[in-house]
């Protein structure tokens, strides 16, 4: 067993945490700035407190120090000595039991769920920690939050790659890169009878009519067929990778680089397109399981 | 069709052939009017690829040719292979020219491999640089993964496995194995083998993958009538199509209803046994162009040798090796003899039709021979009589 | 009437540096990344970025923008990408997944010019 496996046990076994009451009852004048600065215009609460601020009761503000008892405190530190000194979220959920009413006074105690590592990710190798939030009025429950970070050390900057292939584009293309770079995938359709073609083309070759229009895709659909890459190395990739070719469920094909682990892609893998921007002028479509 | 390829040359093949692509060109055009029996001064036409980097008039140069009445290039890399011939026996065959020679050569492995990323062909601002537009940057970048794209799902519908695949790989290797101008000459390989190489674009692995070579073949096209007159039986153009289909890319036709097929290759076959008159069935020997090893099973059923999917069971039995039920790339094909585009293919066909071939198949009547897969392409029906 | 696989009405936010430290500040989180931009670069940022509570927010305010003040919120449960730098456009999309019942499921995407921000469901009961 390494070092932070013991540690992790041993956090573990200290169970809840102590709770610790927040600063100031559930209250409408926070409410209504959390409100205001989210831009959030619901009627809902005159009497209850948004669900989404459950955690907002309880942080500890602009001078705070961990507990002792912290789960998630003491296991960053010893993931820290450790090596593993950067961090980043991964995971938050959060179950509401019930809205808060004004004027409750809500108090946290938090257990250490489990660590698992070290895991190789793209950030370099670190340790999943996830941590349980119990928010409490009096001895009832109110909320929960399933929160995980990875705590990982910082990999050594990548060699240099050559910077990928980037597509020719001209003005029957351009509306799909525009698209990307908006977050939209664009799937051409003939302004004169509706067909939907991909990759498009300046003539439909249903109608002949030279009236190329586009509508935004839902971004979803299935595995068709795809290859693993080994061999030769293709610039701007690390290898392996894989290259899907996905039919939409508008009906049209379209490939990209799929970013999942080779073993887990199957023909009919349901998936949906991300973006990856390279830089301001080509952002590429990436798809994604889902 | 009036019209005969008469004459065969070639280079030696290698990995490093130490000199330039035109003097590659030049050795084999001048291999094949030898073998002829013809001089540089009677040839009037010259036609190769569109990929060939030695213009006509340079090799008419360094053979000393004196005129040209007849030029031409076909396109879409390897599936020009079986249309240079074409162009040739049309030209013949309308009085434009009397000789042509189709030609091809390049150092495709000590120079320019194609098995590389080919970057210039993405970012060409051409219809076809759109088209790869959709592919390269997407990370699909080479001819193997392009082929393995199609292979998946070819696997997923019928339920042809790698070793399917690997059945040719083998099938290809024991025939180079036994001719001495192939590369792979004196090497087989067993299934085993295939199954144990790595993965290059999975599910293609190393061996379904053909070589990569420096060489040149040269073929010299005449009318029947000329040909009579000169040394060698005669090769004769029973049949020479061209074909490409609906929503057809280069490498890439992934949009069209179904993956499965290639029916360019139907479009040329249903030309192929129109106009020779004849069937899969009289075929004595098939020269089918290999680049990667699933299009060879996906020929077979456009072709009409099996019914579509069955290919797997109609090569399973080894009805691809010398005494199989129609014996295939005898000379080692492009995984075993060279990738000279295809070319080096037709001219095993012509040695197969006069009995002089290394793995000679007893009584070779027609020959049928086919350009790159995948691609718009082409095919001939070559005969002995 | 809500069915499975209507869609939401996007969201989009203009994430302004105001919107990033106003939000950090109503949460009540107070790292200096969330408002200090020289320190977020010098830690590795491209520019000051959201924090967790307001993306948990926002995504509360993405569904009941679209499903009424009489729902209740029973879950939210996402997942985290990219970060979300100040001057970034932040587009919330949405479909209805899942009926159990008075509740149901909407799956909902948060992306920006890095990709996806955030993904996850949250989970919701009509009265």
């Amino acid at each position: 067993m390494t070092d932070v496996e013991a540690a992790a046990r041993q956090v573990m076994g200290w169970g809840e945490s102590a709770r610790r009451p927040g600063r100031d009852p559930v209250n409408l004048p926070m409410v209504r700035n959390w409100l205001e600065a989210l831009g959030d215009a619901s009627s809902a609460y005159a009497e209850e407190a948004p669900p989404a601020m459950a955690q907002v009761w309880t942080m500890g503000g602009l001078h705070h120090t961990r507990a002792d008892d912290d789960p998630l405190g003491a296991m960053l530190a010893v993931l820290d000595e450790a090596g593993y000194t950067s961090i980043v979220a991964t995971d938050c959920e959060q179950t509401y039991h019930r809205y808060l009413r004004y004027g409750e006074e809500v108090a946290l105690a938090a257990r250490l769920e489990s660590v698992v590592g070290p895991k190789r990710t793209a950030l370099g190798e670190g340790w999943f920690v996830t941590t349980r939030n119990i928010w409490y009025v009096g001895d009832e429950p109110v909320a929960e939050m399933m929160f995980r970070v990875l705590k990982f050390a910082p990999a050594p900057a990548e060699p240099p790659v050559e910077p990928l292939i980037r597509p020719v584009v001209n003005r029957d293309t351009a509306y799909f890169w525009e698209g990307t770079a908006r977050g939209e995938l664009r799937i051409q359709r003939c302004e004169a009878c509706g067909e939907l073609r991909h990759p498009p083309g300046p003539m439909c070759p249903s109608c002949n009519e030279t009236k190329p229009g586009w509508l935004v895709a839902s971004g979803l659909g299935e595995v068709y067929s795809y290859v693993v890459h080994h061999h030769p190395p293709v610039p701007g990739r690390t290898l392996p990778f894989v290259v899907a070719l996905v039919e939409l469920d508008e009906g049209v094909r379209l490939m990209a680089e799929l970013d999942a682990p080779p073993d887990e892609v199957h023909i009919g893998l349901p998936v949906r397109i991300a973006f990856a921007a390279v830089d301001d002028e080509l952002t590429m479509p990436v798809w994604r399981r889902r | 069709m009036d019209a005969a390829i008469v004459g065969i040359g070639a280079t030696e093949f290698s990995k490093d052939s130490g000199r330039s692509e035109l003097q590659l060109a030049a050795e084999a055009v001048k291999d094949a009017l030898a073998d002829a029996g013809l001089r540089p001064s009677d040839v009037d036409g010259l036609t190769t690829f569109t990929m060939d980097a030695n213009a006509e008039v340079a090799v008419a140069r360094e053979l000393g040719i004196p005129s040209l009445s007849f030029f031409s290039r076909v396109g879409y890399g390897g599936g020009a292979a079986c249309a240079t011939v074409q162009q040739a026996a049309m030209a013949v065959a309308t009085g434009m020219a009397s000789v042509v020679v189709c030609y091809r050569a390049f150092n495709e492995r000590s120079g320019s491999r194609f098995g590389r990323v080919q970057t210039a062909a993405a970012t060409a601002p051409t219809s076809g640089g759109l088209d790869n537009s959709w592919h390269y940057p997407m990370g699909l970048g080479t001819p193997a993964a392009s082929v393995a794209m199609f292979a998946r799902r070819y696997m997923h519908t019928y339920g042809a496995t790698s070793e399917d695949f690997g059945r040719v790989a083998v099938a290809d290797r024991r025939h180079a194995a036994t001719n001495p101008k192939a590369w792979f000459y004196n090497r087989p390989i067993t299934l085993e083998d295939h199954q144990s190489s790595r993965w290059i674009a999975e599910p293609l692995r190393l061996l379904d993958c053909c070589q990569e070579s420096d060489g040149a073949v040269a073929l010299v096209v005449t009318s029947l009538e000329r040909a009579a007159d000169l040394p060698h039986p005669v090769a004769r153009v029973a049949a020479a199509a061209q074909g490409s289909a609906s929503d057809q890319f280069t490498m890439n036709s992934y949009y069209r209803e179904d993956l499965t097929g290639l029916p360019e290759m139907g479009v040329v076959a249903e030309q192929l046994w129109r106009q020779s008159g004849l069937g899969p069935s009289d075929m004595s020997v098939a020269v089918l162009y290999d680049h990667f090893t699933p299009f060879v099973l996906v020929q077979l059923e456009e072709l009409g040798f099996c019914p579509r999917g069955e290919a797997r069971h109609f090569i399973a039995d080894g009805a691809l090796e010398l005494d199989g039920r129609l014996p295939t790339n005898p000379h080692g094909g492009q995984l075993g003899e060279a990738y000279i585009h295809g070319m080096n293919g037709i001219a095993e066909a012509v040695r197969q039709l006069r009995g002089t071939a290394a793995n000679q198949v007893s009584s070779a009547e027609n020959v049928l021979v086919t350009a790159g897969t995948g691609v718009p392409t082409s095919a001939l029906v070559l005969a002995a009589t | 009437m809500i069915t499975v696989g209507e869609e939401l009405p996007p969201l989009s936010i203009d994430v302004t540096p105001t919107f990033v430290v106003s939000t950090a500040l109503a949460t009540r989180d107070f790292q200096d990344v969330h408002h200090d931009r020289d320190l977020a670069v010098q830690r590795g940022s491209k520019d000051i970025f959201l924090n967790i509570l307001t993306d948990t927010g926002l995504v509360q305010r993405f569904v009941t923008d679209w499903a009424g003040p009489a729902v209740r919120v029973k879950k939210i449960a996402i997942r985290l990408g990219v970060p979300c730098y100040a001057y970034e456009t932040l587009t919330f999309t949405g479909q209805v997944t899942e009926h159990d019942g008075n509740e149901y499921v909407v799956s909902v995407a948060g992306r920006n010019s890095l990709g996806d921000h955030v993904t996850g469901t949250v989970r919701i009961e009509v009265p």
